[in-house]
Protein backbone atom coordinates (compact mmCIF):
# COMPACT_ATOMS: atom_id res chain seq x y z
CA UNK A 1 0.00 0.00 0.00
CA UNK A 2 1.64 3.02 -1.80
CA UNK A 3 -0.33 5.16 1.29
CA UNK A 4 0.76 5.84 4.73
CA UNK A 5 -1.73 6.39 7.60
CA UNK A 6 -0.82 9.15 9.38
CA UNK A 7 -3.26 10.19 12.15
CA UNK A 8 -1.28 13.06 13.93
CA UNK A 9 -2.74 16.01 11.58
CA UNK A 10 -6.13 14.73 12.83
CA UNK A 11 -5.29 15.06 16.37
CA UNK A 12 -3.71 18.55 16.17
CA UNK A 13 -6.90 19.65 14.25
CA UNK A 14 -8.72 18.36 17.46
CA UNK A 15 -10.50 21.57 18.13
CA UNK A 16 -12.01 22.01 14.66
CA UNK A 17 -14.08 17.99 14.71
CA UNK A 18 -15.07 18.98 18.15
CA UNK A 19 -16.16 22.37 17.01
CA UNK A 20 -17.92 20.50 14.32
CA UNK A 21 -19.22 18.30 16.00
CA UNK A 22 -21.35 20.32 18.20
CA UNK A 23 -22.33 22.41 15.60
CA UNK A 24 -23.80 19.16 14.48
CA UNK A 25 -25.43 18.67 17.31
CA UNK A 26 -27.00 21.84 17.93
CA UNK A 27 -28.20 21.75 14.44
CA UNK A 28 -29.56 18.37 14.32
CA UNK A 29 -31.42 19.06 17.70
CA UNK A 30 -33.04 22.39 16.56
CA UNK A 31 -34.28 20.35 12.86
CA UNK A 32 -35.26 17.27 15.39
CA UNK A 33 -37.39 19.57 17.69
CA UNK A 34 -39.40 22.01 15.13
CA UNK A 35 -39.34 18.46 12.57
CA UNK A 36 -41.49 16.66 15.48
CA UNK A 37 -43.38 19.56 15.82
CA UNK A 38 -43.99 19.17 12.33
CA UNK A 39 -44.53 15.68 12.57
CA UNK A 40 -46.73 15.71 15.01
CA UNK A 41 -49.14 18.58 13.40
CA UNK A 42 -48.97 16.75 9.99
CA UNK A 43 -49.48 13.21 10.96
CA UNK A 44 -52.40 14.13 13.18
CA UNK A 45 -54.21 15.97 10.53
CA UNK A 46 -53.32 13.09 8.33
CA UNK A 47 -54.95 10.71 10.26
CA UNK A 48 -58.37 12.82 11.12
CA UNK A 49 -61.49 11.54 9.99
CA UNK A 50 -61.64 15.24 7.96
CA UNK A 51 -61.02 14.50 4.05
CA UNK A 52 -59.52 18.03 3.81
CA UNK A 53 -56.90 17.87 6.54
CA UNK A 54 -56.07 14.12 5.71
CA UNK A 55 -55.64 15.63 1.37
CA UNK A 56 -53.52 18.55 3.00
CA UNK A 57 -51.50 16.39 4.91
CA UNK A 58 -51.01 13.79 1.81
CA UNK A 59 -49.87 16.76 -0.06
CA UNK A 60 -47.27 18.08 2.23
CA UNK A 61 -45.57 14.70 3.03
CA UNK A 62 -45.13 13.74 -0.77
CA UNK A 63 -43.80 17.11 -1.78
CA UNK A 64 -42.04 17.59 1.06
CA UNK A 65 -40.16 14.09 0.86
CA UNK A 66 -40.15 13.50 -2.75
CA UNK A 67 -37.15 16.22 -3.14
CA UNK A 68 -34.20 15.88 -2.48
CA UNK A 69 -33.03 17.93 0.85
CA UNK A 70 -29.85 19.52 -0.90
CA UNK A 71 -32.68 21.16 -3.29
CA UNK A 72 -34.46 22.25 0.07
CA UNK A 73 -31.20 23.65 1.50
CA UNK A 74 -30.46 25.46 -1.94
CA UNK A 75 -34.29 26.86 -1.85
CA UNK A 76 -33.77 28.58 1.58
CA UNK A 77 -29.56 29.44 1.12
CA UNK A 78 -29.98 30.99 -1.94
CA UNK A 79 -33.93 30.98 -3.64
CA UNK A 80 -34.41 33.01 -0.43
CA UNK A 81 -31.57 34.59 -0.38
CA UNK A 82 -33.38 38.26 0.19
CA UNK A 83 -34.65 37.13 3.45
CA UNK A 84 -31.01 37.12 4.80
CA UNK A 85 -31.17 34.00 7.14
CA UNK A 86 -28.14 32.89 8.34
CA UNK A 87 -27.01 29.72 7.14
CA UNK A 88 -27.23 27.95 9.77
CA UNK A 89 -31.29 29.02 10.18
CA UNK A 90 -31.64 27.81 6.70
CA UNK A 91 -30.24 24.38 7.39
CA UNK A 92 -32.64 23.66 10.62
CA UNK A 93 -35.25 24.80 8.32
CA UNK A 94 -34.67 22.50 4.88
CA UNK A 95 -33.90 19.73 7.86
CA UNK A 96 -37.01 20.53 9.86
CA UNK A 97 -39.48 20.19 6.96
CA UNK A 98 -37.86 17.60 5.15
CA UNK A 99 -37.75 15.50 8.00
CA UNK A 100 -41.31 16.71 9.35
CA UNK A 101 -42.83 14.30 6.38
CA UNK A 102 -41.15 11.48 7.49
CA UNK A 103 -41.80 11.81 11.01
CA UNK A 104 -45.67 12.86 9.76
CA UNK A 105 -45.83 9.16 8.51
CA UNK A 106 -44.46 7.84 11.36
CA UNK A 107 -46.46 9.50 13.62
CA UNK A 108 -49.78 9.02 11.87
CA UNK A 109 -48.93 4.60 11.20
CA UNK A 110 -48.65 4.87 15.18
CA UNK A 111 -52.23 6.78 15.49
CA UNK A 112 -53.51 4.17 13.25
CA UNK A 113 -52.25 1.48 15.50
CA UNK A 114 -53.61 2.67 18.44
CA UNK A 115 -56.91 0.62 18.85
CA UNK A 116 -60.18 2.85 17.94
CA UNK A 117 -61.75 1.95 21.22
CA UNK A 118 -59.01 3.68 22.86
CA UNK A 119 -60.24 6.93 21.95
CA UNK A 120 -63.48 6.16 21.93
CA UNK A 121 -63.22 4.98 25.77
CA UNK A 122 -60.97 8.50 26.47
CA UNK A 123 -63.85 10.13 25.04
CA UNK A 124 -67.06 8.43 27.32
CA UNK A 125 -64.94 9.34 30.54
CA UNK A 126 -65.23 13.08 29.48
CA UNK A 127 -62.21 13.90 28.73
CA UNK A 128 -62.19 16.41 25.77
CA UNK A 129 -60.58 15.70 22.45
CA UNK A 130 -57.33 17.29 23.22
CA UNK A 131 -56.87 15.53 26.38
CA UNK A 132 -57.96 11.88 24.67
CA UNK A 133 -54.74 12.49 22.20
CA UNK A 134 -52.18 14.13 24.35
CA UNK A 135 -52.96 11.36 27.58
CA UNK A 136 -54.40 8.65 25.58
CA UNK A 137 -53.44 8.26 22.43
CA UNK A 138 -49.84 10.11 22.30
CA UNK A 139 -48.39 8.46 24.90
CA UNK A 140 -49.56 4.70 23.28
CA UNK A 141 -48.39 5.59 19.70
CA UNK A 142 -45.15 6.93 20.96
CA UNK A 143 -44.19 3.75 22.52
CA UNK A 144 -45.46 1.87 18.91
CA UNK A 145 -43.17 3.67 16.99
CA UNK A 146 -40.48 4.27 18.76
CA UNK A 147 -38.37 1.77 16.56
CA UNK A 148 -38.91 4.00 13.42
CA UNK A 149 -38.86 7.45 14.99
CA UNK A 150 -35.59 6.32 16.10
CA UNK A 151 -34.57 5.54 12.57
CA UNK A 152 -36.03 8.71 11.44
CA UNK A 153 -33.87 10.58 14.00
CA UNK A 154 -30.65 8.73 13.15
CA UNK A 155 -31.30 9.98 9.45
CA UNK A 156 -31.92 12.98 10.24
CA UNK A 157 -28.63 13.20 12.16
CA UNK A 158 -26.56 12.04 9.20
CA UNK A 159 -29.01 14.04 6.85
CA UNK A 160 -27.43 16.82 8.48
CA UNK A 161 -24.01 16.70 6.74
CA UNK A 162 -25.30 18.69 3.91
CA UNK A 163 -25.51 21.59 5.68
CA UNK A 164 -21.77 21.58 5.12
CA UNK A 165 -22.47 22.41 1.07
CA UNK A 166 -24.49 25.63 2.21
CA UNK A 167 -21.30 26.82 4.29
CA UNK A 168 -22.62 25.70 8.02
CA UNK A 169 -19.88 24.44 10.19
CA UNK A 170 -20.47 21.33 10.87
CA UNK A 171 -18.81 18.47 11.16
CA UNK A 172 -18.44 17.25 7.74
CA UNK A 173 -17.27 21.47 6.78
CA UNK A 174 -14.70 21.12 9.64
CA UNK A 175 -13.63 17.98 7.90
CA UNK A 176 -12.94 19.15 4.38
CA UNK A 177 -11.40 22.36 5.71
CA UNK A 178 -9.07 20.15 7.41
CA UNK A 179 -8.96 17.64 4.68
CA UNK A 180 -7.59 20.44 2.58
CA UNK A 181 -4.91 21.64 4.90
CA UNK A 182 -3.07 18.34 5.91
CA UNK A 183 -4.61 15.90 2.78
CA UNK A 184 -5.49 13.27 4.95
CA UNK A 185 -8.12 12.37 3.27
CA UNK A 186 -9.11 9.09 4.50
CA UNK A 187 -8.76 9.63 8.15
CA UNK A 188 -10.41 12.64 8.53
CA UNK A 189 -13.49 11.08 6.90
CA UNK A 190 -13.00 7.44 8.92
CA UNK A 191 -12.44 9.81 12.24
CA UNK A 192 -16.02 12.03 11.26
CA UNK A 193 -18.07 8.76 10.12
CA UNK A 194 -17.38 7.03 13.60
CA UNK A 195 -18.27 9.91 14.99
CA UNK A 196 -21.60 10.29 12.95
CA UNK A 197 -22.29 6.85 13.65
CA UNK A 198 -21.44 7.54 17.58
CA UNK A 199 -24.14 9.81 17.72
CA UNK A 200 -26.78 7.87 15.68
CA UNK A 201 -26.19 5.25 17.90
CA UNK A 202 -26.10 6.99 20.97
CA UNK A 203 -29.60 8.45 20.19
CA UNK A 204 -30.94 5.43 18.88
CA UNK A 205 -30.24 3.56 21.83
CA UNK A 206 -31.11 6.14 24.38
CA UNK A 207 -34.42 5.77 22.92
CA UNK A 208 -35.13 2.99 22.56
CA UNK A 209 -34.35 2.61 26.25
CA UNK A 210 -37.21 4.76 27.14
CA UNK A 211 -39.73 2.75 29.87
CA UNK A 212 -41.94 0.96 27.22
CA UNK A 213 -40.26 1.45 24.10
CA UNK A 214 -39.68 -2.32 22.77
CA UNK A 215 -42.39 -4.10 25.49
CA UNK A 216 -45.36 -2.16 24.05
CA UNK A 217 -44.28 -2.35 20.48
CA UNK A 218 -43.82 -6.22 20.86
CA UNK A 219 -47.31 -6.65 22.64
CA UNK A 220 -49.36 -3.89 19.76
CA UNK A 221 -48.03 -6.39 17.05
CA UNK A 222 -49.67 -9.50 18.71
CA UNK A 223 -52.80 -7.57 19.89
CA UNK A 224 -53.24 -6.53 16.23
CA UNK B 1 -42.72 27.67 -18.85
CA UNK B 2 -40.36 30.46 -17.68
CA UNK B 3 -37.83 31.92 -20.37
CA UNK B 4 -35.00 30.84 -17.73
CA UNK B 5 -35.68 27.61 -18.61
CA UNK B 6 -36.52 27.41 -21.75
CA UNK B 7 -33.15 28.74 -22.32
CA UNK B 8 -31.51 26.66 -20.76
CA UNK B 9 -33.35 23.57 -21.29
CA UNK B 10 -30.60 21.77 -23.45
CA UNK B 11 -28.42 21.95 -21.01
CA UNK B 12 -31.16 20.98 -17.74
CA UNK B 13 -31.66 17.78 -19.76
CA UNK B 14 -28.38 16.62 -19.98
CA UNK B 15 -27.87 17.07 -16.32
CA UNK B 16 -31.15 14.86 -15.78
CA UNK B 17 -29.86 12.72 -18.39
CA UNK B 18 -26.59 12.36 -16.05
CA UNK B 19 -28.85 12.16 -12.99
CA UNK B 20 -31.08 9.06 -14.62
CA UNK B 21 -27.77 7.30 -15.22
CA UNK B 22 -25.87 7.73 -12.44
CA UNK B 23 -29.68 6.54 -10.43
CA UNK B 24 -29.89 3.54 -12.94
CA UNK B 25 -26.74 2.12 -12.38
CA UNK B 26 -26.66 2.66 -8.77
CA UNK B 27 -30.06 0.83 -8.08
CA UNK B 28 -28.85 -1.49 -10.17
CA UNK B 29 -25.06 -2.37 -8.51
CA UNK B 30 -26.94 -1.39 -4.83
CA UNK B 31 -29.53 -3.97 -5.49
CA UNK B 32 -27.43 -6.91 -7.13
CA UNK B 33 -24.72 -5.86 -3.71
CA UNK B 34 -27.55 -6.17 -1.25
CA UNK B 35 -29.27 -9.10 -2.34
CA UNK B 36 -25.42 -10.88 -2.03
CA UNK B 37 -25.41 -9.55 0.88
CA UNK B 38 -28.56 -10.07 2.65
CA UNK B 39 -28.21 -13.72 1.49
CA UNK B 40 -24.80 -14.35 3.09
CA UNK B 41 -26.42 -12.46 5.97
CA UNK B 42 -29.26 -14.81 6.40
CA UNK B 43 -27.36 -17.86 5.64
CA UNK B 44 -25.19 -16.66 8.70
CA UNK B 45 -22.01 -17.76 6.30
CA UNK B 46 -19.52 -17.49 8.66
CA UNK B 47 -16.64 -15.11 9.18
CA UNK B 48 -18.32 -13.42 5.67
CA UNK B 49 -21.76 -12.67 7.41
CA UNK B 50 -19.77 -10.82 10.41
CA UNK B 51 -17.91 -8.56 7.79
CA UNK B 52 -20.94 -7.47 6.33
CA UNK B 53 -22.73 -6.89 9.56
CA UNK B 54 -19.94 -4.40 10.68
CA UNK B 55 -19.89 -2.83 6.71
CA UNK B 56 -23.87 -2.41 6.75
CA UNK B 57 -23.88 -1.14 10.52
CA UNK B 58 -20.72 1.64 9.62
CA UNK B 59 -22.31 2.35 6.62
CA UNK B 60 -26.17 3.17 8.21
CA UNK B 61 -24.16 5.41 10.75
CA UNK B 62 -22.59 7.25 8.00
CA UNK B 63 -24.59 10.21 6.29
CA UNK B 64 -23.98 9.65 2.49
CA UNK B 65 -21.87 13.06 1.53
CA UNK B 66 -19.08 11.55 3.67
CA UNK B 67 -19.56 8.27 2.22
CA UNK B 68 -18.91 9.89 -1.26
CA UNK B 69 -15.80 11.97 -0.17
CA UNK B 70 -14.46 8.81 1.15
CA UNK B 71 -14.92 7.44 -2.36
CA UNK B 72 -13.99 10.34 -4.30
CA UNK B 73 -11.15 11.84 -2.42
CA UNK B 74 -10.01 9.08 0.29
CA UNK B 75 -10.09 5.78 -1.24
CA UNK B 76 -8.11 6.57 -4.65
CA UNK B 77 -5.37 8.14 -2.43
CA UNK B 78 -5.30 4.91 -0.04
CA UNK B 79 -5.39 2.43 -2.81
CA UNK B 80 -3.60 4.38 -5.72
CA UNK B 81 -5.97 4.68 -8.20
CA UNK B 82 -7.29 7.64 -10.39
CA UNK B 83 -11.11 7.82 -10.84
CA UNK B 84 -13.85 10.58 -12.03
CA UNK B 85 -16.26 12.24 -9.65
CA UNK B 86 -18.92 10.41 -11.94
CA UNK B 87 -17.86 7.10 -11.32
CA UNK B 88 -16.76 7.68 -7.30
CA UNK B 89 -20.38 8.95 -7.17
CA UNK B 90 -21.97 5.85 -8.34
CA UNK B 91 -19.35 3.50 -6.28
CA UNK B 92 -20.39 5.68 -3.31
CA UNK B 93 -24.07 5.43 -4.08
CA UNK B 94 -23.95 1.69 -4.38
CA UNK B 95 -21.71 1.30 -1.10
CA UNK B 96 -24.08 3.10 0.56
CA UNK B 97 -27.57 1.95 -0.85
CA UNK B 98 -26.51 -1.51 -0.67
CA UNK B 99 -26.55 -1.55 3.04
CA UNK B 100 -30.15 -0.29 3.49
CA UNK B 101 -31.26 -2.31 0.77
CA UNK B 102 -29.50 -5.60 2.26
CA UNK B 103 -31.52 -5.01 5.52
CA UNK B 104 -34.54 -4.69 3.66
CA UNK B 105 -34.02 -8.15 2.23
CA UNK B 106 -33.00 -10.21 4.88
CA UNK B 107 -35.90 -8.90 6.52
CA UNK B 108 -37.69 -10.51 3.43
CA UNK B 109 -36.17 -13.45 3.80
CA UNK B 110 -36.98 -14.05 7.33
CA UNK B 111 -40.04 -13.33 6.62
CA UNK B 112 -40.45 -16.68 4.52
CA UNK B 113 -42.47 -18.98 6.58
CA UNK B 114 -40.33 -21.60 7.77
CA UNK B 115 -43.21 -24.60 7.08
CA UNK B 116 -41.72 -23.70 2.87
CA UNK B 117 -38.56 -23.82 3.81
CA UNK B 118 -39.06 -27.08 5.43
CA UNK B 119 -41.14 -28.42 2.78
CA UNK B 120 -38.87 -27.27 0.36
CA UNK B 121 -35.96 -29.03 1.84
CA UNK B 122 -37.91 -31.96 2.34
CA UNK B 123 -38.41 -32.46 -1.60
CA UNK B 124 -34.98 -33.28 -1.51
CA UNK B 125 -33.83 -29.74 -2.58
CA UNK B 126 -30.02 -29.07 -1.48
CA UNK B 127 -29.81 -25.58 1.13
CA UNK B 128 -29.09 -23.32 -1.77
CA UNK B 129 -31.36 -24.07 -3.93
CA UNK B 130 -33.91 -23.89 -1.50
CA UNK B 131 -32.73 -20.25 -1.08
CA UNK B 132 -32.81 -19.61 -4.85
CA UNK B 133 -35.72 -21.44 -6.00
CA UNK B 134 -37.73 -20.87 -2.73
CA UNK B 135 -36.57 -17.79 -0.20
CA UNK B 136 -35.30 -15.81 -2.79
CA UNK B 137 -38.52 -15.30 -5.31
CA UNK B 138 -41.14 -14.84 -2.33
CA UNK B 139 -38.60 -12.79 -0.47
CA UNK B 140 -37.84 -10.03 -2.83
CA UNK B 141 -41.26 -9.87 -4.21
CA UNK B 142 -42.75 -8.88 -0.77
CA UNK B 143 -40.50 -6.30 0.16
CA UNK B 144 -40.84 -4.42 -2.76
CA UNK B 145 -42.61 -1.30 -1.18
CA UNK B 146 -39.64 -1.31 0.60
CA UNK B 147 -37.32 -1.34 -2.00
CA UNK B 148 -38.64 0.91 -3.72
CA UNK B 149 -38.72 3.52 -1.05
CA UNK B 150 -35.25 3.06 -0.82
CA UNK B 151 -35.13 4.08 -4.25
CA UNK B 152 -36.53 6.94 -3.96
CA UNK B 153 -34.34 8.05 -1.28
CA UNK B 154 -31.26 7.74 -3.51
CA UNK B 155 -33.04 9.20 -6.31
CA UNK B 156 -32.90 12.52 -4.32
CA UNK B 157 -29.71 11.68 -2.83
CA UNK B 158 -27.46 11.62 -6.49
CA UNK B 159 -28.29 15.64 -6.22
CA UNK B 160 -25.55 15.06 -3.83
CA UNK B 161 -23.31 14.14 -6.32
CA UNK B 162 -23.42 17.67 -7.73
CA UNK B 163 -20.91 18.66 -4.15
CA UNK B 164 -18.04 16.54 -5.82
CA UNK B 165 -18.57 18.29 -9.18
CA UNK B 166 -20.88 15.96 -11.47
CA UNK B 167 -22.79 18.03 -13.37
CA UNK B 168 -26.24 16.68 -12.56
CA UNK B 169 -29.79 17.86 -12.43
CA UNK B 170 -28.35 19.72 -9.08
CA UNK B 171 -25.04 20.33 -10.60
CA UNK B 172 -26.43 22.15 -13.86
CA UNK B 173 -28.91 24.02 -11.96
CA UNK B 174 -26.52 25.57 -9.80
CA UNK B 175 -24.18 26.68 -13.11
CA UNK B 176 -27.50 28.16 -14.75
CA UNK B 177 -28.14 29.67 -11.41
CA UNK B 178 -24.86 31.59 -11.40
CA UNK B 179 -25.14 33.17 -14.88
CA UNK B 180 -28.70 34.11 -14.87
CA UNK B 181 -29.36 34.25 -11.07
CA UNK B 182 -32.98 33.05 -11.11
CA UNK B 183 -32.66 31.00 -7.84
CA UNK B 184 -36.50 30.86 -6.94
CA UNK B 185 -37.72 29.87 -10.70
CA UNK B 186 -34.75 27.32 -11.12
CA UNK B 187 -34.86 25.74 -7.97
CA UNK B 188 -38.36 25.20 -8.12
CA UNK B 189 -37.92 23.63 -11.85
CA UNK B 190 -35.43 20.74 -10.31
CA UNK B 191 -37.54 20.66 -7.27
CA UNK B 192 -40.36 19.77 -9.65
CA UNK B 193 -38.84 17.84 -11.72
CA UNK B 194 -37.23 15.69 -8.90
CA UNK B 195 -41.29 15.69 -7.27
CA UNK B 196 -42.70 14.22 -10.41
CA UNK B 197 -39.36 11.24 -11.41
CA UNK B 198 -39.79 10.03 -7.33
CA UNK B 199 -43.60 9.80 -8.04
CA UNK B 200 -42.94 8.27 -11.21
CA UNK B 201 -40.50 5.15 -9.29
CA UNK B 202 -43.21 4.83 -6.51
CA UNK B 203 -46.14 4.24 -8.88
CA UNK B 204 -43.80 1.91 -10.57
CA UNK B 205 -43.30 -0.26 -7.64
CA UNK B 206 -47.01 0.26 -6.62
CA UNK B 207 -47.71 -1.55 -9.85
CA UNK B 208 -45.18 -4.57 -9.53
CA UNK B 209 -46.28 -5.14 -5.88
CA UNK B 210 -49.79 -5.42 -7.03
CA UNK B 211 -48.81 -8.18 -9.68
CA UNK B 212 -46.08 -9.84 -8.04
CA UNK B 213 -46.78 -9.93 -4.81
CA UNK B 214 -47.01 -13.99 -3.20
CA UNK B 215 -50.22 -13.86 -1.07
CA UNK B 216 -49.69 -16.26 1.02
Amino acid sequence: MPYKLDWVPIWNNRDLIVEGFLTTIALSAAGLVLALLIGVAVGTAGSSRSRVARSCAAGYVELMRNIPLLVHMYFWYMGLAFLRLPPFACAVAALALYSGAYVAEVVRSGIGAVPQGQRLAALATGLTPMQAFLLVIYPQALRIVMPSLASVISQLIKDSSLASVITVAELTYEATAIEGQTFRTFEVYIVISLLYLLLASIVTYGMMLLPGAREDAVQSSSNA
Amino acid sequence: MPDVILKNLPFLLSGLRLTVEIAFWSILGGTILGLAIGIVRYLRTPVLAQLFALYVGFVRGTPLLVMVFICYFGLPVLLAYKTSAYAAAIVGFILFIAAYLAEDIRAGLRSVRPGLVQAALATGLTRLQVVRLVVVPIAVRNVIPTLFNQYVRLFKFTSVASVIGVNELTGSAMLVNGREFAPITIIGFIALTYLVLCLAISSVGRVLYARLAVKT
